[in-house]
């Protein structure tokens, strides 16, 4: 099949793929070579290697200040957001309803992938606003959930539907209680659906702007929007070292979700 | 479910009763929803039928469709819209292409080689927004890489400003959305058997034939539904727009952010997130619609 289907001949089809790879990878290459360049501006070809701008960016109090409050936002709006979204899989899954139902509740749930961010954070804003509340963090909070949710969902669900009764069943014939089955049984066999949607709805929160920019205040902002508005004024290679360690982040959680599930699963379910 | 739990349970174990619903532990999420998502909302599309007024978020003042009736007089406004349609279009567009090519590379790659082009393929997905943008910033800047290259093989004269234009834009959302239509059309494809292209072949059938005959009418339900999640994703995407297009880059959402954090006209702005969200929804259910009546037609063809 590999001679046989290609549509151009052999040159062509490696030359295109590699303008497609060069496509896809450009713009994360120059990140990562500026981020190690030793001048002020981020030239190309760089003058010199260096460290200096990991330094830089990582002694200015506005990224670390932030990237600390986007850590803890987004691990509080995954801690929140998982066991809401497990307990909701659940209920579906298992609630033996009429299949309508089902479906209506599972497009709620999902719903917060279909409505754009920029429209969560807005409605947030507005909704809280009018009834007083006005603190950043249960703003930030709030909508980071929103965003946690769908995913831990989806992938649960997903492993629920595929789950063997047998198992339960066998559990709850050698004795077991049903509390006792669901914590030793039930639960860790969709451990690994659960982690990849508890680690991409971490990733989401993290790397989430469209949603923040409306809920953050002029004392707590988020990584992403303090490297934004920081980009506005400058253009140095600190955010070229930011965003390489951002990298670097996103890989290790990618990398944690293809071992406990499988990525391309992930993606495509 | 609960017959089959009868027959496994041996008989000398009572019968197993089953467990009570668990229907009620969607409420937790369902009250998280209701009160985070679906009310707050609706109380903004409602705010778009009040009188428009600096400030103003409660529902204060007489129902009306000024707002409406003002977004849809002025070109200023509703050129926005225009825009996010053409933009989304053509990233669409060239999505699909780009997508296409890259699953059948995919598709026709060796096992071994598999891993790593999917790999490639998800990159865009694996990296946060901002650096992929201070990266586009670097490549397409006018001392950016780009322009150097063609400066320097003479093609060019000056640098071509590609940085703040629409074109931009359309190359940050192509390149992030690439890896969704690729990954949805490669879903079709992994469907198909390979013996079909290749009995189509040796029958003598070009290799177009065999892309625009067999292929791509087989992989139409993952085409439509990269399509749908491409053009929803374009018309929602608010950072690419605003860091890549600059801050007047017309786009619905750009002037959604404009509204809500500059000129503070909340009601009208209320009236372009109802814009956008009836878009969404308008772009989801036709093509999910006309999808189904293209899988059923090719399924009886």
């Amino acid at each position: 099949m590999e001679q046989g289907m290609s549509p151009y001949s052999d040159f062509f089809r490696r030359a295109g793929t590699g303008l497609l790879f060069l496509f896809l990878l450009a713009p994360l290459a120059a990140v990562i070579v500026v981020s190690v360049n030793a001048g002020t501006t981020p030239k190309f070809p760089p003058e010199g290697f260096s460290l200096k701008w990991y330094g830089t960016a990582l002694s200015n109090p506005a990224f670390t200040g932030s990237a600390f409050n986007s850590l803890l936002l987004a691990a509080l709006a995954t801690a929140v957001g998982t066991p809401l979204g497990v307990a909701a899989a659940f209920g579906i899954a298992r609630g033996r309803l009429p299949s309508a139902v089902r479906g209506l509740l599972e497009a709620v749930f999902l719903s917060p992938l279909i409505v754009p961010g920029i429209v969560i954070g807005v409605a947030l804003l507005v909704a809280l606003s009018s009834a007083g509340l006005r603190d950043a963090w249960l703003r930030l909070i709030l909508g980071h959930v929103l965003l946690v949710l769908p995913y831990v969902i989806r992938t649960t669900l997903a492993s629920l539907q595929n789950f063997d009764p047998a198992l339960e069943e066998a559990a709850h014939t050698l004795g077991a209680s049903r509390f006792k089955t669901l914590t030793q049984v039930t639960l860790p066999v969709l451990r690994p659906a659960i982690m990849a949607g508890a680690i991409f709805g971490f990733i989401i929160s993290f790397d989430d702007a469209a949603v923040s920019i409306f809920l953050i205040d002029s004392s707590t902002s988020t990584l992403p929007l303090a490297i934004m508005s920081y980009m506005q004024y400058n253009f140095d290679p600190s955010v070229a070292a930011i965003s390489s360690m951002l990298i670097g982040l996103t890989l290790a959680g990618a990398l944690a979700i293809e071992r406990v599930f499988g990525l391309k699963k992930f993606l495509g379910s | 479910m609960a017959i089959t739990d009868m027959e496994v349970a041996p008989a000398g174990s009572g019968a197993l009763k089953p467990p009570p619903s668990p229907a009620w532990l969607v409420l937790p999420g369902m009250v998280f929803l209701f009160f985070v998502l679906l009310l707050p909302v609706g109380w903004l599309m409602a705010l778009s039928l009040k009188p428009s007024m600096a400030g103003a978020f409660s529902m204060e003042g007489d129902w009306t469709i000024a707002n409406y009736l003002r977004f849809f007089s002025q070109p200023f406004y509703y050129s926005t819209l225009i825009k996010t349609l053409w933009v989304s279009g053509l990233t669409t567009v060239i999505t699909a292409v780009i997508g296409y090519a890259l699953a059948l590379v995919i598709w026709t790659a060796k096992p071994a080689h598999r891993g790593w082009i999917v790999l490639i393929v998800l990159s865009p997905l694996l990296v946060s927004i901002v650096a992929r943008t201070y990266g586009w910033m670097i490549v397409l800047g006018d001392r950016g890489i780009l322009n150097q290259f063609l400066l320097g093989l003479g093609l060019i004269d000056e640098p071509i400003q590609i940085m703040y234009t629409s074109a931009a834009v359309i190359v940050g959302l192509v390149h992030v959305f690439v890896p969704f239509m690729a990954l949805c059309i490669l879903t079709s494809l992994d469907k198909i058997d390979p013996n079909v292209p290749e009995a189509a072949m040796t029958f003598g059938a070009g290799r177009l034939a065999v892309l625009t005959r067999i292929l791509v009418p087989l992989t139409v339900p993952g085409l439509a539904s990269g399509l749908t999640i491409v053009f929803s994703l374009s018309i929602s995407s608010y950072v690419t727009p605003a860091l890549m297009g600059g801050p007047r880059s017309g786009m619905l959402t750009t002037f959604i952010y404009q509204q809500f954090a500059v000129t503070l006209d909340w009601r009208f702005g209320a009236v372009l997130v109802t814009l956008l969200l009836a878009l969404t929804l308008l772009v989801l259910t036709t093509i999910l619609a006309l999808a189904a009546r293209m899988t059923a037609k090719w399924s009886k063809a």
